[in-house]
């Protein structure tokens, strides 16, 4: 029934020439059999995963429906060599490793999540759209509210079990609940020192606190979609009026950080839409923006003082910014003024809108990639996970998918590691594609096939994976396709990829402990993506199947 | 062609047929869209015989009375929550209204008829917004139970129904609106008090609307207070708000406050106090900037001159039996204001503390027609001398009554 579904729709899907899976997937079991077998939501959306991009030849031995043995697929990028992979009926599956569940959550509840924390006493508190927070005990599985009435809460810190602070519309709020009947009576005023115009896309994220006790949020810019209130919060400013995305008020655009003296301190800027926001295990800070205008992809920065990140709109609040319109410098001076991305996520590729940060410090319980960044994605039915690089002193590094199309919702606005080393996901549309609830990935052991660092040499990649790998998939170099392209900084929203080449592997050596794999390239320019596009690489005597294909590192500068 | 549209033409065909009066607009052109005439009768009873009207914003409407019933009625369209505001100020203009139609001159008002005798008609112009926009009969004592609702919107399907409307006038009971039975939008009922930080007309973005019961037999009361500037903005009595449009998508649109507005504070231009206005320190280490909403801010610590412009920081509440009590800094002094409902009336009981005694505070009343001041300090009535009420040194705590007259 599966199988003879699955033929259906991809003879379907080949006679009307659109291919609506992921190529690489169009013919491996494992990876369309998920969204079926687990149920919670059928993942049509990532369907969009590729339009376009890639065109299909399929030729197929299928000795008969429901018992395929060998299939062989030709793929054809427009750009990167033909990769031949074979797929196997007895590979592995991501679901064999973690599972995903979906929690109830109360009747009559609109369950857009603005923000997931977990109190120390295990009980996860959640605020939603509406402005309830809530509280679920995962034992008892019982809802009970807490807070209400809040503006639009993106975010919470669980400071004990009966204090949160909540970042929403107006500010961040310190909400506890002081008498112990378990719900909040105070509402504490923590950051309000930023404007509002009371246009709808001046959204506030975080909170997040560092080491020290400092706490940061960040602040979206206005949306041209819609105008302004007559009466404002703050002081108005028409110089940061011009442009999509806007900031006629202070501190739209920018990360504020508030010292436990009190004191609010304009930390950084150059945002446009900066719904994550989170530290590494490093203590260092990140933020995720997202595509459009001055973005011609959704991005990752590392965040440090003072700097400016390439949204100009808020260098009208930077002090000794001079008193014009940012819109009015050129380009180039922009671009030389700003720090640029630590990682870059290829539109429609890897991502349309990324989300939250959380890294995962869970020494194991989530599986094989720990320290790294898990970040959450609006559109498509996948996580993003982030490997850092250190060249020259700085970061950069590569995004590649976690869980992608295995059963997540789209969606997935918030994030939380449970005690238990659990990933909780809050799901939210908010007038945009999503979904709304709550889920829950766990890593049920193993280790599956994937990888897990990826480095710059003077020649080209190191890839390291989770797992020794088969030799014979590992040094076959039609195992490994790479492209390379830039996005364009522009005040235009979005970017075609730009100067798109294929890159010409010329080696693929395998470490000895045949974890590594060393890919020399063609040529590596500063400033440009470098997507690699795996085969069907294996370990385990062909029994474990690598589990995301595409891994896309942002060279910005060279070894 | 919507349906509420046809239900317009109908009615105005019927009206036409029955009472064979030329209305000057064909079918076919009333198709169109652009121009429509409704005709409004006035009827025994203090009524009008169509309660509710709905039509597209942007329409250009042509709304004529005729009065049917043995005594004269006026209509007038208000702005949204503006009716019984618009009517309390009818009242107040005693003697002189009969001349003036008893329509008050003020910016609620948005068009009205003139005096209709029985067996007479009027007409009135005007563009339909969207929104909700009351209409009544501003004659002395009609205007609490002689109403209607003029709806201006693309998607009637979310209008409640008829039954369920809070603007519609209900016969046989009290025109409180309270007793309806919406659905929250939340897994739970929401008990008043309540607190929504939301976006509301008439104020800045920081808005607070707070909803409060009836105590002693008096109607739900709400009010807006504005977290930005810290300062209250308006109030009313009847409902609470309607979140709908607010809470659906981006969050762009505004919540609708339920009910009817008795009391928006002055701007100096209005006001009969002497100027303050209000500032908000919104960029560390710069200067403050003036109020958007040029508010004359209600409280004076210390003997500063006329026209120095307190710096006031928001900071928070707290719940006391669900009533939040507002907590904010006005020139380096905290001060705590609890308000909660008048009992048994239209008004509002303000309670003020301060947490340092050291200066006087100057108490400055927004004195408003209709609207009366009392004040008591530690337990005894205090007196408020033009407009003002003045506390000396030492003074802890002091309640401020507002009542609707």
């Amino acid at each position: 029934m599966r199988f003879s579904l699955l033929y259906l729709l991809s003879a379907l899907a080949t006679t009307m020439g659109l291919l609506l899976w992921s190529p690489w997937s169009v013919w491996s079991p494992w990876s369309v059999r998920s969204p079926w077998s687990v149920g919670t939501r059928t993942t049509y959306a990532s369907a969009t995963n590729h339009p376009g991009k890639w065109s299909v030849g399929t030729r197929t031995t299928v000795t008969g429906i429901g018992a395929p043995t060998e299939r062989t697929t030709v793929i054809k990028s427009r750009r990167t060599a033909k990769i031949k992979t074979r797929g196997r009926a007895t590979a592995d599956t991501i679901t064999d490793y973690y599972s995903v569940e979906t929690v109830p959550t109360p009747p009559g509840l609109v369950a857009e999540t603005g923000g997931l924390a977990f109190m120390p006493d295990g009980r996860l508190a959640v605020c939603f759209h509406r402005g309830e927070v809530m509280l679920y005990n995962p034992k008892t599985k019982q809802w009970k509210l807490f807070a209400e009435g809040l503006h639009d809460p993106l975010g919470v810190i669980a400071v004990s079990n009966t204090e949160l602070l909540i970042v929403h519309r107006p500010e961040l709020t310190r909400i506890k609940d002081t008498n112990n009947d378990g719900v909040a009576d105070v509402y504490e005023t923590v950051i309000d020192q930023f404007g509002m115009s009371g246009n709808y896309h001046e959204y506030a994220f975080g909170p997040v606190r560092d080491r020290q006790g400092n706490l940061y949020i960040s602040l979206n810019a206005a949306s041209n979609g819609a105008g302004i209130r007559d009466e404002v919060r703050g002081t108005y400013d028409p110089l940061g009026r011009p442009g999509r995305m806007y900031a006629c008020v202070p501190y739209r655009g920018w990360v504020l950080k508030q010292t436990p003296a009190g004191q609010v301190i304009p930390y950084a800027l150059g945002f446009r839409s900066p719904n994550g926001i989170g530290f590494d295990g490093a203590g260092r800070l990140f933020v995720t923006d997202n595509q459009g205008d001055w973005l011609g992809t959704s991005k990752l920065y590392h965040v440090e003082p003072g700097k400016f990140y390439g949204h100009p709109s808020s260098l009208v609040w930077k002090k000794d910014f001079p008193d014009i319109d940012p819109l009015t410098l050129p380009a180039q001076t922009l671009d030389s003024m700003r720090t640029k991305e630590v990682v870059a996520f290829p539109h429609q590729r890897m991502a349309h809108s990324p989300t939250q940060i959380v890294p995962d410090l869970t020494r194991g319980k989530f599986g094989p990639f720990g320290g790294q960044l898990f970040i959450g994605e609006m559109d498509f039915s996948r996580l993003l996970r982030v490997m850092f690089d250190t060249v020259g002193g700085q970061l950069q590094g590569a995004c590649i998918p976690f869980f992608d199309k295995a059963g997540l919702k789209i969606g997935n606005n918030r994030m939380a590691f449970a005690p238990d080393g659990s990933l909780w996901l809050g799901m939210t549309d908010h007038g945009w594609v999503g979904d709304r609830g709550l889920q829950v990935v766990r890593y049920k052991g193993g280790t599956p096939l994937d990888v897990t660092a990826m480095h710059l040499t003077a020649t080209g990649f190191d890839l390291t994976f989770t797992q020794p790998l088969d030799d014979a998939t590992a040094r076959s170099l039609t195992n490994y396709a790479c492209r390379r392209y830039y996005y364009k900084y522009h005040r235009e929203y979005g970017s075609p990829e730009t100067d798109k080449q294929p890159v010409a592997i010329t080696a693929a050596r395998l470490s000895p402990d045949r974890r590594t794999v060393s890919l020399t390239v063609d040529k590596l320019v500063p400033g440009y993506m470098y997507e690699f596009t795996l085969g069907d690489l294996r370990a385990g005597n062909g029994t474990k199947k690598v589990a995301n294909r595409l891994v896309c590192y942002t060279l910005n500068r060279l070894r | 062609m919507r349906y509420e549209f046809m239900h317009l033409i109908l009615s105005r065909l019927r009206a036409s047929l029955l009472l064979l009066l030329p209305l000057g607009i064909s079918p076919v052109l009333a198709q169109q869209k652009v121009d429509t005439t409704i005709t409004l009768k006035s009827i025994a009873g203090l009524q009008y015989d169509q309660p509710r009207l709905v039509l597209k914003p942007k329409t250009r409407l042509r709304l004529v009375l005729e009065n049917y019933d043995d005594m004269a009625h006026n209509l007038v369209v208000t702005r949204p929550n503006a009716r019984v505001r618009v009517v309390d100020a009818a009242l107040r203009m005693g003697a002189e209204g009969a001349s003036r139609h008893y329509v008050p001159d003020m910016p609620e008002v948005l068009a009205h008829t003139r005096e209709v005798e029985p067996g007479r008609a009027d007409t009135l112009l005007l563009t339909v917004d969207e929104g909700a926009f009351p209409y009544v009969c501003t004659y002395p004592g009609h205007g609490y139970v002689m109403y209607g609702i003029l709806y201006g919107t693309r998607d009637p399907k979310r209008l409640p129904p008829p039954e369920a409307d809070p603007y519609l006038p209900k016969r046989g009971s009290t025109a409180d609106h309270a007793g309806h039975h919406q659905p929250s939008g939340h897994p739970y009922e929401v008990t008043l008090p309540a607190v929504y930080r939301t976006f509301m007309p008439d104020c800045g973005p920081a808005a607070i609307a707070v909803g409060m019961p009836g105590l002693a037999g008096g109607p739900v009361q709400s009010y807006c207070f504005d977290a930005g500037i810290c300062q209250l903005r308006y109030a009313w009595s009847g409902g609470f708000v309607d979140n709908a449009d607010q809470w659906d998508g981006k969050g762009q649109k505004l919540t609708k406050l339920v009910g009817d507005i008795y009391y928006v504070a002055s701007s100096p231009g209005r006001a009969s106090t002497a100027g303050l206005t209000v500032s908000t320190a919104t960029k560390p280490g710069s200067a403050p900037a003036p109020s958007p909403a040029g508010l004359v801010f209600p409280l004076r610590i210390g003997n500063k001159p006329a026209g120095h412009s307190p710096v006031v920081q928001f900071r928070g509440y707290r719940l006391i039996n669900r009533y939040p009590e507002f907590q904010y800094v006005v020139d380096g002094v905290t001060v705590r204001e609890l308000i909660k409902p008048l009992p048994g009336g239209r008004g509002l009981v303000r309670q003020f503390s301060i947490d340092s005694a050291k200066q006087p505070v100057t108490f400055l009343a927004d004195e408003q027609p209709g609207l009366a001041y009392r004040a008591t300090r530690a337990g005894k009535t205090a007196a408020l001398r033009n407009g003002q009420l003045l506390l000396p040194a030492g003074t802890r705590q002091f309640t401020i009554f507002m009542t609707v007259q």
